[in-house]
């Protein structure tokens, strides 16, 4: 008997919901018999009246009843809804509302880039002091005092700086001062990356007087050409691209024996100085485009540093961050990135 | 230093199938470089070679045709390097006299002179004067052409004088007191620097800048009849002292500052002598003066093939290496796995080490022909704590919104004053370019003010630098560098400044930071809004709005907030791991209440009041300011228990109590 009203129930709420117009009807409907009222809830009252054993399954039907109501109910409300959200127009073109975000300078990005790539060889990074003695920027570096050497490196003195062991007081014109640094504090092996600021006496389109260089020394046994060979190579395929090559000429440095030049070859004509039409390529020399020094450390600079050149050897090379970054981006004057001109910083 | 050679002269010197386009390549990858081959309208090839400082004697014709001729062999190109046409120096019966006299030898270590007679002024061959111009001289006579041209061809620079302009035929070579004066070649009048080598004639005059240039009142001129042709070596050092006091450098000077082997004086001045003849139709009227008190001594260099090896990173035959460094003039033998080379006289001074050698072996050998490797990875190490500490507040800061302005390290002290700074503290250099670039700074400030300042145009200028300042510690101590952090925002205020130290904070987990008002009172800070940054008892910055007077002093027409913070002392106060801290399993209470504040008390001491009163406070935050009204939502918990309105109402006395100490007074509970 009431189980009949029970299904009679069941079907007649499920009609009504079929056949309801919009979200007021239904409200209406579930009020009307999902409500404290309702009329669900009328016949949960009947079932303490009926005999023991009817009980049990009649409540379980009903409770049925109230999930199966509910779902039909959900259901009906997600179909309304979703034809409302079809018919509101609103304009996906206007701006988004943006978090706010800066710009780092294109020295901060290639120096992450350089570290990134040698720290994945285990290199270190660095940065040893701007100001510095005599010693460590040039005498420590086997560029005894009157060595032309030390004219090419166009050197600031500061005024009234002296010690008396380790000579005036400079602002550093490379970032080799770095290496005696680095072995007075690190036995071998060493994996040094020093990233600083140097300083040169002159200004020009190619020549800012503050600039950057970054400084990679390895001191450890059986350390030999074939590795400088490889990691400059490795350097150049990852910031240039993998197409790039390097190669090492001879070259002249005090600090290294041997000492090389490091060229990367050329974007523009790929290594061969001509471009298509035969004429002489504008970017580069005869393919090669130079990068900077490198060599093996020299015996007495390992000596300076408290390391037994019998036992250990190593290299070094020393570049400008400006340098293969102007080459990275097109940029023709280095003054520009020192200008601090919102409207260059910001396009990178 | 660069050089300009022709191919048709280098092809004088050497035999070689090699085209110019593979000698071009060659020399640059194993010896000189060569920076550009260029065609000329006869079809001949101009190099433009790069010598390194430390090779002179490939600083010439010959020279870079001896490099050729042990380079190009080695990639397979036959090349045979031809004989220096030397003539012997005749005899002869009756001497032209010259009285010589050297007053320090160390400055003249070898003095050679030659006296020619019947000489014929007139304008030298034709390929001469075109081979002169091709490097960049001009031709004059046939006699000043001998002495380019030889210096070209051998590296060896030499002067003629007139040999009847030289009083007495006297020399006396002396260092140039200072005040003396010499008239030079080009005419003109040169102050000479204490110190620099000069002749002094029998009649007192000064005659030669030597190495440098020649005096007028002795030069060879269209009725010179008799021509003293003048061969020397210097002391390099003092030639370049010279040139850099004169502030003048000719291609002479250029080659004596890098020294010149002694050795190759007699060479030169023996293809002299069949020029003289041949060109100037003049014979020999002299001995030969060589005033040579020290010739340097042979000597060899030893290199272990174990050493060889190690540096070359490949195995090595003794055999080929012995080749290569004979190829280069070396004499060499082997014993016990050893090369010892017994080291050319043009190579003297530059070869001295087993290291040299194995440049010269590597480089013949060549270095295009030794593999990349990469090398063994050794206990890869974090970088230094500071650099990660820049480099992920710069990520963060651009995140934030602000964009990176570097400036110079090197200010004006004019920038120092305007932001008042006194440069009198500051480090200076001895020798600026300009003084734009003239101290070193101790704030960032400045020079980002005038970054703001130069930007005003920009409706936002929010930037930021990281960089080291400069703090002077004596005269012989280097300065303290410490990194700093310096922010300007344009157009925003204290809060905004100091909202950002406390995200720093937040970010770089910094506990126990505050701020306080300033203790010192610069011209660049606003007073009233500038406070001092502390993290516990330290100082570890400053943030505020930077004043209207050194606004204007910049130009600047609108408000600035700054941030200015010392990054090395912030390093030692990040904590880098954070520690769990078990969440209380019990409910926080929360209350919210609003205190009327007499003026001028600061929020911090009442939340630090409120926070005093119990433990069980674990949270006290500003949520409103309405006049002198101040709302805080305080947080009630325990980790031990849920806490009854009874033990509440406790605390919430303590606190209205406390505060009403200080004239703090409850407005209502909300």
């Amino acid at each position: 008997m009431i189980k009949n009203q029970i299904n009679n129930l069941k079907n007649e709420a499920i009609g009504e919901i079929l056949e309801a117009k919009d979200g007021k009807a239904l409200e209406e409907i579930r009020a009307r018999f999902l409500g404290r009222a309702g009329k669900i809830n009328e016949l949960t009252r009947e079932i303490p009246k009926l005999p023991k054993e009817e009980r049990a399954p009649l409540g379980k039907l009903l409770n049925e009843t109230k999930l199966t109501v509910e779902e039909a109910l959900w259901q009906a409300h997600e179909k309304f809804q979703a034809g409302k959200e079809k018919k509101e127009w609103f304009d996906v073109t206007l701006p988004g509302q943006k978090p706010s975000l800066g710009h780092l300078h294109l020295i901060t990005q290639a120096t992450r880039e350089i570290v990134d790539i040698f720290s994945r060889l285990g290199f270190k990074w660095v940065r040893y002091p701007e100001v510095e003695w005599d010693w460590y920027a040039f005498e420590g570096l086997n560029m005894p005092k009157n060595h032309p050497a030390r004219d090419t490196l166009e050197t600031y003195f500061i005024e009234e700086l002296y010690h008396p062991k380790l000579g005036k007081g400079v602002l550093t014109p490379h970032t080799s001062s770095g290496q005696l640094r680095e072995m007075e504090q690190t036995k071998p092996p060493i994996r040094m990356l020093n990233i600083a600021k140097c300083y040169r006496r002159q200004s020009d389109v190619s020549h800012s007087t503050m600039f950057y260089q970054f400084e990679g020394l390895v001191v450890d046994e059986k350390i030999n050409i074939t590795h400088l060979k490889g990691t400059l190579d490795y350097f150049f395929k990852q910031f240039f691209g993998p197409e790039r090559q390097a190669r090492i000429r001879p070259f002249h440095f005090r600090f290294t024996e041997p000492s090389f030049e490091v060229d990367v070859s050329c974007s523009e004509c790929h290594g061969v100085g001509k471009q298509e039409g035969g004429e002489v390529c504008r970017v580069c020399k005869e393919g090669w485009l130079e990068i900077g020094g490198a060599g093996m450390v020299h015996p007495n600079v390992l000596r300076n540093g408290g390391i037994d050149p019998e036992k250990y050897t190593g290299y070094a090379f020393g570049w400008g961050v400006e340098r293969v970054l102007m080459m990275k981006y097109g940029i023709g004057d280095i003054r520009l990135l020192f200008d601090n001109d919102l409207r260059f910083l910001e396009q990178f | 230093m660069n050089i300009l050679i022709l191919d048709s002269w280098l092809r004088e010197h050497l035999k070689t199938e090699a085209k110019p386009e593979e000698i071009g390549r060659y020399l640059s990858l194993s010896s000189q470089s060569v920076e550009r081959t260029t065609k000329t309208h006869t079809g001949d090839f101009i190099y433009n070679i790069e010598v390194t400082s430390n090779r002179p004697d490939a600083f010439s014709v010959y020279g870079i045709a001896r490099e050729l001729s042990a380079v190009l062999p080695q990639n397979s190109l036959k090349t045979k390097l031809l004989p220096i046409l030397e003539k012997p120096i005749p005899p002869v019966k009756k001497s032209l006299p010259l009285t010589v006299k050297i007053i320090d030898h160390s400055l003249v270590p070898r003095f050679t002179a030659l006296v020619f007679d019947n000489v014929q002024i007139k304008p030298p061959p034709k390929v001469v004067q075109e081979r002169l111009e091709a490097s960049g001289i001009r031709s004059l006579n046939n006699v000043i052409d001998i002495s380019n041209y030889l210096m070209l061809e051998l590296g060896q620079p030499m002067h003629t004088f007139d040999y009847d302009k030289i009083s007495k035929a006297k020399m006396i070579v002396r260092q140039a007191k200072a005040g003396e004066k010499i008239t030079t070649l080009d005419g003109q009048v040169r102050l000479l620097p204490a110190g620099t080598i000069i002749i002094e004639d029998g009649g007192g005059r000064i005659i030669d800048l030597c190495g440098i240039m020649g005096g007028k009142n002795s030069e060879v001129d269209e009725n010179t009849q008799r021509v003293l042709l003048f061969v020397q070596t210097y002391d390099p050092v003092s030639i370049r002292r010279s040139c850099q006091g004169l502030a003048f450098r000719t291609e002479a000077a250029s080659r004596f500052e890098k020294g010149i082997d002694p050795e190759g004086v007699i060479i030169a001045m023996k293809r002299a002598v069949g020029l003289f003849k041949d060109w100037c139709g003049a014979k020999v009227a002299s001995q030969l003066f060589d005033i040579y008190p020290e010739p340097p001594k042979p000597y060899t260099v030893s290199l272990k093939k174990s050493r060889l090896d190690q540096l070359l990173g490949v195995e090595t035959k003794l055999t080929e290496a012995q080749n290569i460094l004979e190829s280069l003039g070396f004499e060499t033998q082997i014993k016990d796995e050893t090369i010892i080379a017994k080291v050319p006289h043009w190579r003297y001074g530059d070869i001295t080490l087993p290291e040299d050698l194995v440049e010269e072996i590597a480089r013949i050998h060549g270095y295009h022909n030794l593999p990349n490797v990469l090398p063994p990875i050794s206990f890869p190490q974090k970088p230094l704590p500071i650099l990660e500490l820049e480099d992920k507040l710069k990520t963060a800061l651009q995140y934030w919104g602000l964009s990176e302005t570097p400036t110079y390290s090197l200010t004006n002290p004019l920038t120092q004053k305007k932001a008042g700074i006194s440069p009198e503290g500051l480090l200076r250099l001895a020798n600026p370019l300009s003084e734009e670039w003239r101290v070193l700074r101790t704030s960032l400030l400045p020079s980002l003010l005038e970054v703001v300042a130069q930007n005003i145009v920009f409706p936002t200028v929010r930037i930021f630098e990281i960089a080291n300042v400069y703090l002077p510690q004596g005269k012989s101590k280097l300065p303290d560098e410490r990194s700093r952090l310096g922010v300007m925002l344009a157009d925003n205020g204290f809060l905004a400044a100091k909202g950002l130290v406390e995200i720093i904070f937040d970010n770089f987990n910094i506990s126990n930071g505050h701020f306080i008002p300033p203790k010192t009172e610069e011209k660049i800070i606003n007073p009233q809004k500038t406070a001092d940054i502390l993290v516990g008892k330290e100082l570890v910055g400053r943030v505020g709005e930077v004043s209207q007077a050194v606004l204007a002093e910049f130009g600047i027409n609108r408000p600035v907030a700054f941030l200015d913070l010392d990054l090395a002392a912030l390093e030692k106060l990040v904590i880098p791991i954070k520690t769990y801290q078990p969440v209380s399993k019990y409910p926080p209470i929360i209350e919210d209440f609003s205190f009327v504040v007499p003026p001028k008390t600061l929020v911090a001491e009442i939340v630090q009041s409120i926070k005093q009163v119990n433990p069980l406070i674990i949270s006290v935050e500003l949520i409103d300011i309405y006049d002198q009204t101040r709302t805080f939502r305080i947080i009630y918990q325990s980790k031990e228990k849920s806490l009854t309105d009874k033990e509440i109402v406790l605390i919430r006395n303590s606190i209205i109590n406390r505060l009403e100490k200080d004239g703090v007074r409850l407005k209502g509970a909300a």
